[in-house]
């Protein structure tokens, strides 16, 4: 499967530039199709907060559905890369050099469409800006004691550090387009390089920033989860009180970013005509790891229903058999299923752990996760402490719309990026490719 | 024109403007934030009134405050500074709620306030019953009611006049009694579903009082209900729940038992310590057991029930045939639990038994009213502590300085619909409708409301349009409890006489007059006049009040009564209702309930309760439709309450869209499964149902009361409304018509039953 | 007792004891007649939302009357619990709420302050006992229900957080009035629109620090018990268990 021969470096440059450089009517109406939902998402926010939550199928007492488990999710997702990528640069694992900086797009893009929904879930979304430490002539400031405000600086730390993590190595690839254009294009990519010449000088500075950066946001992204998980487990709700979900949820957020990029990869590689460089060995390593972090899920998972089953506390046994066989029971076997049996049977048996079998267990880790952080909130918050206050949750089309149409606004964001920067990092692919023949 | 004449122009101009426009209209310019004399913007003060929404006749404090309201006032319209009522709070020394008030209570005030109050005079301009109507002006309608009454032969027979109202013990009702007497017409006829006919019957043939009982439940060791639910809906709720929380936890070391009789769990049920349900229909012999097992152990001897024993026929023997063994075939209960709960009320005493609801409601009900109170007699639970009392009642005729010989009684509603409104009969000539929904109570079978689309006049005195006003042909609509002198004469609920009384807490909002005024004013401008000492509602009250001595100060009675919001203490000779000497009745015996419909076609018991709304009339007060109903926590809507068992077999599941035929009608509900009601029985909630009440009420849930057989009590005439039976069956899935607000129905246990939602 | 949060000036110059409120529920008195519902909406401009609205979980019940039912047919019994905030003193609502919302006065009341809600609903998940409700359209009155509107207490937006305060208004009111009189508050001098109107004398209201107030002895009663106590919210409302015979 592997090609005979690696692509040499203007092959890489040409092959690499080939998407910025030209633009078909297929962009357009990829385009198109990706923003037709987020349209819909917009006016489905704007219809909520115009007329009020009212519109959601929230209600007494679920007070929290769509939106936060979008917002799980997301975040969750955003592990896939900035983590994943600096942990490989960290091991200097050399197969990662076509994956990273998919990688870390997707984190850049799924954590400003995670931190949207905390704003979109807000009764009163203008006085969002409250959250926010500012200085007010009422001397008032939010509660650093709630886990809502240490989201609030997890999130915005995190963001900053990926958005950098994405953008320092983007800068040898904008002079590599800079050099290979001519006019408005030429002096756009010539400012984004900043001045990039290539001299030892500047590659050393670049390397040491990436060494910094790289072990700086990994305990970023362990903490920004562990913080997502603070605000279930910070409350006082049946099931949510659990002291293993910080580093369940960290778990979770890679198990879900690992295959949020594997399949971000198999369609570039389709679209973009990448063959040559995300190789079958890719999926093969991601797939592995997949799997290594679903077991590692299902423990956490069974570690979780162990201790509560054991603990046998009324209201945490009452939320867990809503779950394992009461109303809950078809989506939560259908998790399982998803995020446990689906990876075990395609990743674990060699001969399923071919792209497509990656991208399908991808895939179902990827619905499997969702309704994990479905199945953490609703059945909970439904089923508290007194019998008498116990309801459920329905969610409306608007709750949908907006949720589904993160999912256009990701796509859309990612044709737009592949536009706009080589997606496959070039000056890395050429460093390894030069260090492959020199160790041949 | 130069500029200097211009601008004194403009200024000339725009000051007249001002002037005129603004200061000429001082309600709507800038001084009408000048209060007027009795506001103190931003200051509450409190005022007495009188709630009217039950018979108990409980005493309100009104916290009254300034508002912003875009009223009518002397002529103009526009947003205008008044006062108005905010927070309705019990009377503090009024003896029946001492500053208590039940859930109708307080939501009493929205009454007033209502979006869909009938602000002015109406005239129908379109059929009978389509609800068109136009507005008309006092002038007009006033006109046009002496012209009604002037057509009306006074010496008809039968009555050409005829009223239909709530039962009102008080001054209002009075008045129009002797009104009614002096036109030659018929009523007031009682619309009162849940009234309790039988049970004032059973009283006056058992002890001479025709009047329901006060039960000292605060003093009692030990109570048994029969039925009544005295903590909901029946008699005097404030009061009875007051006494209940002192019975249980007012007196040191000693915790008053209760055991509760019935066949579907009431909220009153809800709180026995002991829960008996028995056949419907056949509490009267359980109370001969009990008086059995009395007599038996010797503790008590049967002559010291006097007079209520004598009633009860086989009673002086001892009722030899009612043993535990006998009744407990007829009643399903095992005749060693009868034995135990009649040993209790030996033991408890002082005990007491009291009777209401379903039980009075079968063919039956009187016998079981004077079984109940022959065994109270026995018990010595009469006028004593712990038991019963009769509340001295006023004579209101007296005291207005009328001779209560001139009232005719009024028959009740199910004989006039008999005698005057059914096909072939003589119907009058003209009716009143006063504030009451006879058309929405009636069974179907009377066709009340056919009956009087053919009347050739109606008028309505209501403050809504309903099932019954709507078919009027011309409203004159009274003002509000708030907004009116308004008195009641509690029949029970404390052990001094009391007449709860007050002014007009507020001004009325909308263009209305008060009824007493307008048929005062109507009396004097009839071709025949009529007079009568007083010329206003005011002043009848201040005559009538006048023959009282003040209660607490030496001061003047009438202006003490006014500040306090009514009079209770001892009453003169002069103006008490003696106890009536009649004689003796014959001893009356117990016989088996009677139920229209076949077991075969209908094998169901059906009993519709009054729920929050009583029998309707409060459903259209949102606080009441958005409380949750106590039992099943259901808002805005009806059920059908089935046990698991019947529903089981049935293949019914919680929330199922069920249909309920008898032989006289189909109602669809929901199915709401409850384990507090027997198998054989299902039950729904009266209240809701209506067809066009307001917009709260209309088309909302079903009308039990459309499906009931027209049985009365023979003795009574009083609809005896538990004694229907159906058939029922599933139609199909939850469809959201039944609104819950809770969730769960047990505190420990596995229910999870999906929410109706 | 826990001692106050800030210590300023002005609290040390006060030398008064500061009340620490609280509410006893005799569930051996309470006959699920729910008055005290009703009272609260008409005392705290709760709104109703109507049928459809309630149908969706929006109804607004500062104070709910709990039923349970216990057994099964024929030997079957039932139990009501009216339930409203229980003003805990360690209230999980607090610590969650970012903007400080929801929050401790220093006489020991959880305070929500509506202007400050920004409604991430979180204090309602929080709070054990589902006493939080949340305003999902603007609080609407038909004309002229408006008129009855209760001009001591703010009227809710949407997007906000709601629940019982005790009567804040009432104890502000109260206290304001003692204060001006010169006077010491005595029992009873304050309460609130469920007790009231309680016509079983079920609810009983009062300051928790003066140890001869009526709810300061029924809060020590050998019945009194704590809803949901293992939690460790410390609530001030105590329950005193329905006897039986
Ligand atoms: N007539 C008149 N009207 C005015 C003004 C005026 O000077 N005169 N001033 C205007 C100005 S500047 C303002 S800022 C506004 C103020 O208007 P509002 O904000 O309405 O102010 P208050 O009446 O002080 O308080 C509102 C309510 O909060 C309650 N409350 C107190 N503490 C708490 C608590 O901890 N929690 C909760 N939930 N409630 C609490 C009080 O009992 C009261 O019912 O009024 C404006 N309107
Ligand atoms: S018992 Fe009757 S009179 Fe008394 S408050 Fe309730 S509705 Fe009004
Ligand atoms: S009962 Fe709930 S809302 Fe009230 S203080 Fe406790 S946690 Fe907060
Ligand atoms: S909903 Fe309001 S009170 Fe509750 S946590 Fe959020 S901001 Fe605070
Ligand atoms: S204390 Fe006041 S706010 Fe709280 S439930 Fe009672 S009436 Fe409502
Ligand atoms: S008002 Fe009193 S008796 Fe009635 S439900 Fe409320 S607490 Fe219970």
């Amino acid at each position: 499967m592997t090609p005979a021969r690696p692509p040499s470096h203007e092959q890489m440059t040409a092959d690499l530039l080939r998407p910025l450089l030209r633009t078909t009517w297929r962009f357009f109406l990829l385009a198109a199709v990706c923003t037709a939902p987020v349209l819909a998402g917009l006016v489905a926010w704007a219809t909520q907060a115009y007329y009020g939550f009212g519109v959601t199928g929230l209600g007494w007492p679920v007070y929290w559905g769509f939106y936060i488990t979008s917002f799980v999710f997301w975040i969750g997702i955003s592990h896939a890369g900035t983590l994943i990528s600096a942990i490989l640069r960290l091991v200097d694992a050399g197969w990662r050099r076509p994956v990273t900086r998919c990688a870390e797009a997707i984190t850049a893009f799924s954590l400003i469409i995670g931190a949207m929904f905390p704003l979109i879930h807000l009764g009163r979304p203008w006085l969002a800006f409250w959250l926010a430490p500012y200085p007010s002539e009422r001397m008032l400031w939010p509660n650093f004691r709630s886990p809502l405000v240490w989201d609030f600086f997890a999130i915005n730390t995190y963001l900053t550090g990926s958005l950098l993590f994405l953008a320092l190595p983007m800068i040898p690839d904008f002079a590599t387009v800079r050099d290979n254009s001519t006019g408005v294009r030429r002096r756009i990519y010539g400012v984004l390089a900043l001045g990039w010449r290539g001299s030892s000088a500047q590659w050393h500075r670049l390397e040491t920033a990436m060494a910094i950066m790289a072990i700086a946001i990994v305990p970023v992204a362990v903490s920004v989860h562990t913080i997502v998980s603070f605000d279930f487990s910070m409350a006082p709700v049946p099931m949510w009180q659990s002291t293993i979900f910080g580093p369940y949820f960290v778990a979770g957020a890679i198990f879900s970013g690992i295959a949020g990029l594997i399949i971000a990869m198999a369609l570039l590689r389709r679209f973009l005509h990448l063959e040559a460089y995300l190789l079958p060995l890719h999926f093969d390593n991601l797939g592995r790891l997949l799997l290594v972090m679903s077991l590692l899920w299902a423990y956490f998972v069974f570690n979780e229903r162990l201790v509560t089953y054991y603990g046998n506390e009324p209201s945490d046994m009452a939320v867990f058999w809503r779950t394992q066989r009461l109303s809950f029971a078809p989506l939560y076997w259908t998790m399982v299923t998803c995020n446990f049996l689906v990876p075990l049977v395609l990743l674990g048996v060699r001969r399923f752990r071919t792209i497509s079998g990656c991208v399908t267990a991808s895939v179902a880790v990827v619905v499997g996760m969702w309704l994990e952080r479905f199945l953490i909130i609703v059945p909970s918050l439904g089923h508290k402490f007194l019998p008498y206050s116990h309801g459920s949750y329905r969610p409306t089309p608007i709750e949908i719309v907006i949720a589904f149409s993160t999912f256009a606004a990701m796509a859309l964001l990612y044709v737009l990026f592949t536009k706009l920067v080589p997606i496959i990092s070039i000056w890395e692919m050429k460093a390894g490719a030069t260090a492959d023949t020199v160790r041949s | 024109m130069d500029r200097r004449s211009f601008i004194s122009l403009t200024l000339v101009s725009g000051t007249t403007a001002a002037l005129t426009g603004g200061c000429a209209v001082p309600q709507t310019s800038l001084i009408r934030f000048v209060p007027a004399e009795d506001i103190q913007p931003g200051q509450a003060s409190w005022r007495p009134g009188v709630c009217t929404l039950c018979p108990a006749g409980c005493g309100l404090t009104v916290r009254v405050m300034d508002a912003d309201a875009d009223v009518v006032r002397d002529g103009i319209t526009g947003v205008q500074r008044i006062l108005a009522a905010k927070k309705l709070e019990g009377g503090v020394d009024h003896p029946v709620n001492r500053g208590r008030l039940c859930a109708r209570g307080q939501a009493g005030v929205q009454a007033t306030y209502h979006p869909d109050r009938i602000t002015q005079p109406l005239k129908r301009s379109g059929d009978r019953g389509t609800g068109q109507y136009v507005a008309i002006s006092w002038d007009e309608a006033m006109a046009t009611f002496v012209r009604h009454l002037d057509a009306i032969d006074r010496r008809a027979h039968p009555p050409a006049l005829a009223w239909f109202g709530r039962p009102d013990r008080g001054h209002r009702g009075t008045f129009i009694a002797h009104l009614l007497s002096r036109l030659g017409g018929v009523g007031p006829i009682g619309v009162d579903l849940f009234g309790d006919a039988v049970l004032r019957r059973a009283n006056a043939m058992s002890f001479g009082r025709s009047q329901l009982p006060t039960v000292d439940l605060a003093a009692a060791r030990h109570v048994l209900s029969l039925g009544a639910d005295f903590l909901g809906a029946w008699n005097s709720p404030v009061a009875q729940s007051r006494g209940y929380g002192a019975m249980r936890t007012g007196r040191r070391g000693v915790r008053g038992a209760f055991v509760q009789v019935e066949a579907r769990m009431t909220q009153t049920g809800a709180n026995a310590d002991e829960w008996v349900p028995v056949h419907p229909g056949t509490e009267g012999a359980l109370a001969l057991g009990l008086a059995h097992v009395v007599l038996q152990t010797g503790a008590f001897a049967a002559d010291t029930a006097g007079r209520a024993g004598e009633c009860v026929a086989g009673w002086a023997d001892g009722l030899p045939d009612w043993t535990p063994e006998a009744v407990a075939a007829i009643t399903g209960l095992a005749p060693g639990r009868i034995d135990r709960l009649a040993r209790a009320l030996i033991d408890g005493v002082p005990s007491v038994v009291l009777i209401g609801g379903p039980p009075l409601a079968h063919s039956n009900g009187l016998h079981a009213a004077l079984a109940v109170n022959a065994l109270n007699a026995l018990l010595g639970a009469i006028e004593q502590p712990g038991g019963i009392y009769f509340t001295p009642q006023a004579d209101v005729s007296a005291m207005s300085g009328l001779d209560a010989g001139d009232v005719a009684v009024a028959p009740a509603m199910s004989q006039f619909v008999a005698e005057r409104l059914s096909a072939g009969s003589r119907p009058p000539a003209l009716l009143v409708v006063d504030d009451s929904n006879p058309v929405f109570t009636a069974p179907p079978a009377w066709r009340l409301r056919e009956a009087l689309l053919r009347l050739p006049t109606i008028v309505s005195v209501g403050s809504f349009l309903d099932e019954t006003s709507s078919l009027a042909d011309l409203i004159l609509p009274d003002h509000s409890y708030l907004e009116s002198w308004v008195d009641a004469v509690p029949e029970s609920g404390a052990r001094t006489a009391v007449i709860s009384l007050a002014p007009p807490v507020v001004r009325p909002l909308h263009d209305t007059r008060s009824t007493v005024d307008l048929l005062l004013e109507a009396s004097a401008n009839l071709a025949a006049p009529i007079s009568w000492p007083w010329a206003t509602h005011e002043a009848l009250l201040a005559a009538a009040l006048g023959t009282l001595p003040p209660s607490v100060t030496a001061g003047d009675t009438w202006t003490e009564v006014q500040e306090r919001g009514g009079w209770w203490g001892e009453l003169p000779a002069a103006v008490a209702q003696a106890a009536a000497a009649t004689a003796t009745p014959a001893p009356t015996a117990f016989t088996a309930p009677t139920f229209e419909g076949t077991p075969g076609e209908y094998p169901l018991h059906f009993l519709p309760y009054a729920s929050t709304f009583l029998d309707g009339g409060l459903a259209h007060l949102p606080w009441l439709q958005e409380m949750p109903d106590p039992l099943t926590s259901a808002m805005w809507s009806s059920w059908l309450e089935i046990n698991p068992a019947t529903a089981a077999a049935l293949g019914i599941a919680d929330g199922d869209v069920i249909r309920v035929t008898s032989a006289h009608g189909v109602i669809e509900a929901a199915a709401l499964l409850s384990p507090g009601i027997a198998p054989s029985i299902v039950a729904m909630p009266a209240g809701q149902g209506h067809t066009a009440f307001t917009r709260y009420a209309s088309h909302r849930g079903a009308n039990p009361l459309g499906i009931l057989a027209p049985v009365t009590d023979p003795a009574t005439g009083a609809l005896a409304w538990a004694a229907t039976r159906v058939r029922v069956e599933r139609i199909g899935d939850p469809d959201g018509r039944l609104i819950l607000f809770a969730g769960g129905t047990r505190e420990h246990g596995d229910d999870d039953r999906p929410p109706h939602r | 007792m826990t001692p106050p949060l800030v210590t300023t000036s002005v609290q040390e110059e006060d030398t008064t004891e500061m009340p620490k409120w609280g509410m006893a529920v005799d569930l051996d008195a309470c006959t699920g007649c729910g008055a005290c519902v009703t009272a609260c909406h008409a005392e705290n401009n709760i709104s109703t939302v109507g049928a459809e609205q309630a149908a969706r979980g929006r109804a607004k019940h500062w104070i709910r009357v709990e039923r349970y039912w216990e057994g099964s047919f024929p030997d079957v019994r039932l139990r009501f619990q009216p339930v409203m905030c229980q003003q805990c003193d360690s209230a999980p609502c607090e610590p969650v709420c970012p903007t400080y919302a929801s929050h401790h006065t220093e006489d020991g009341l959880n305070a929500q302050v509506y202007n400050r809600c920004i409604g991430t609903r979180y204090c309602a998940n929080a709070c054990p006992y589902n006493t939080r409700f949340f305003d999902f359209f603007n609080p609407a009155w038909d004309k002229p229900l408006h008129l009855q509107l209760n001009p001591d207490v703010s009227l809710r937006e949407v997007g906000v957080m709601e629940k019982c305060t005790f009567c804040v208004q009432r104890i502000r009111a109260g206290t304001i009035a003692a204060k001006a009189d010169a006077r010491e508050l005595k029992d009873g001098d304050i309460t609130t629109a469920c007790v009231q109107t309680c016509p079983a004398h079920a609810l009983v209201f009062g300051d928790l620090s003066d140890p001869d107030s009526r709810v300061s002895q029924m809060a020590r009663a050998a019945r009194g018990t704590a809803l949901l106590g293992d939690l460790g919210t410390q609530p001030n409302v105590t329950y005193l268990q329905r006897q039986t015979p």
